[in-house]
């Protein structure tokens, strides 16, 4: 009993018939990590550059974003903008709107992740010494000059080994997708499973491809942040 | 407002029985973290013919997503182990693997921390490895890593609401069912998600005062 489960679940040829449907769906993950991140990196500095801004009202809106994101669990923000966030909106434009599953992914993903990122910055914004921005405005540098050529550089390079394990939590979050229906790869092996009725080898299979993946991501990034650190501190 | 208390309001007994059986599930699945990260972490740091396999598991909990290991552990283990046998020990023991992984590597990076000559003298005055782990490399790793700790309790939280995908009733699953019943998903679901939002914000907040104040009083040096 034992070893016939356990050789049907090394026996992953089941996995690897449906091999194309299961790279598709993969491919899915990275459609909804690609624009999830770049909504997350653009929001994240959004929130951090108000959170570090002169203003109170600036500062109490970044922080509420920030606290309201990074605590919030990704699975019920998921249900949120896929179920709530349209009736909020429709009622607001007097229409009637639906999100696309893929949309509401992407803007649930986003929001969570910008909460993250919004930190991310904000502590390399406040590792720069006060010092280079007022060099920057001794020279007759403008404010936005100040940020785009003396702080901004000095941040991304600060903030890139945690920047890109947010990366990484970020794909791994995308496999939630498929409860709102994306047809990602879980949502594919949910699927092929209620077809073929081995949960054994397909979720097995699943696992590993996640894994492969996720873990040569991680390793690049644990081996390029450890060369950034390097020349950073050198 | 008569929304708010039909939809949230008079259904608090079911969303607070909800909110109970997510702390079950996250208490169950923190303490066994903790237990398996410092027994994987102690394997593969101390245990030279353990060493490969502790620090494979520990990859593969740290590099598999949360939910797919909710999955696996929910679908392939009855039949691969006969074990578990109900859909909540699936749900804690999944979040258990995956914090454990993370965990482990915390309390290798606190373990490494302490100073080799602490060890040194504590064998210098005649204690077994055994009491000098207990002794002298806990306790320092307990105050350095607490914070890391808490932050992985929230991360647990977090995921616990996927329990409710393998019908787990957590919060999660009583919010979604209650929308199911009235079709009116805006009061609940956004009362629930500020329920989660103020309890990972509280626990956060609380674990940060915790290891500032366990830092002030056992903490060595500047820190």
């Amino acid at each position: 009993m034992f070893s016939d489960a356990l050789r049907e679940s090394v026996d992953l040829s089941l996995f690897w018939d449906y091999r194309e449907v299961m790279l598709s769906g993969l491919a899915f993950n990275f459609h909804v990590f690609a624009a999830s991140a770049t909504a997350a990196i653009a929001l994240g500095l959004g929130a951090a550059l108000l959170r570090v801004a002169q203003a109170l009202p600036f500062r109490v809106l970044g922080t509420l974003h920030v606290e309201t994101f990074r605590n919030a669990p990704d699975y019920i923000m998921l249900v949120w903008v896929h179920f709530v966030l349209p009736l909020l909106l429709g009622a607001a434009l007097g229409t009637r709107i639906e999100f696309h599953p893929f949309a509401s992914a992407v803007i649930a993903l986003g929001l969570v992740y910008s909460g993250y990122y919004a930190e991310t910055f904000r502590a390399g914004i406040q590792s720069i010494p006060r010092g280079h921005l007022e060099a920057g405005r001794a020279c007759g540098m403008s404010e936005r000059q100040i940020l785009w050529r003396i702080v901004m550089p000095q941040v991304v390079r600060r903030m890139l080994p945690e920047g890109l394990n947010q990366l990484v939590s970020l794909f791994k979050a995308t496999t939630i997708v498929s409860l709102i229906t994306v047809p990602d790869l879980m949502y594919r092996v949910s699927m092929v499973t209620a077809t073929e009725m081995k949960p054994l080898p397909l979720y097995t299979g699943a696992a590993l491809l996640y894994f492969a993946v996720v873990f040569a991501a991680a390793s690049l990034v644990r081996l390029a942040s450890e060369r950034w650190r390097r020349r950073i501190l050198a | 407002m008569g929304n708010w208390e039909r939809l949230v309001w008079n259904q608090r007994e079911v969303l607070l029985e909800g909110f109970l059986v997510t702390l079950h599930v996250c208490a169950l699945a923190f303490a066994a973290a903790i237990l398996g990260g410092l027994a994987l972490c102690l394997l593969r740091m101390h245990v030279r013919p353990l060493r490969p396999l502790a620090t494979l598991l520990i990859e593969f909990f740290r590099a598999t997503p949360i939910f797919v290991q909710l999955m696996w552990v929910n679908y392939v283990w009855p039949e691969l182990f006969g074990w578990p046998n109900s859909f909540f020990t699936a749900g804690w023991v999944a979040l258990a693997l995956q914090s454990s992984g993370y965990l482990a590597e915390t309390f290798r990076a606190g373990i490494e921390a302490v100073p080799r000559g602490q060890r040194e003298a504590g064998e210098a005055v005649g204690m077994g490895p055994a009491l000098v782990m207990a002794r002298i490399v806990l306790p320092q790793v307990a105050l350095t890593t607490a914070p890391a700790i808490v932050n992985q309790f929230t991360v647990i939280v977090k995921s616990s609401t996927l329990v409710s995908v393998i019908t787990v009733q957590d919060l999660m699953f009583q919010s979604q069912k209650l929308v199911n019943v009235w079709y009116e998903p805006i009061e609940i679901l956004t009362a629930t998600a500020a329920i989660y939002i103020a309890f990972v914000f509280a626990v956060s907040a609380c674990g940060k005062r915790l290891s500032d104040a366990l830092r002030r009083r056992f903490g060595i040096g500047s820190g």
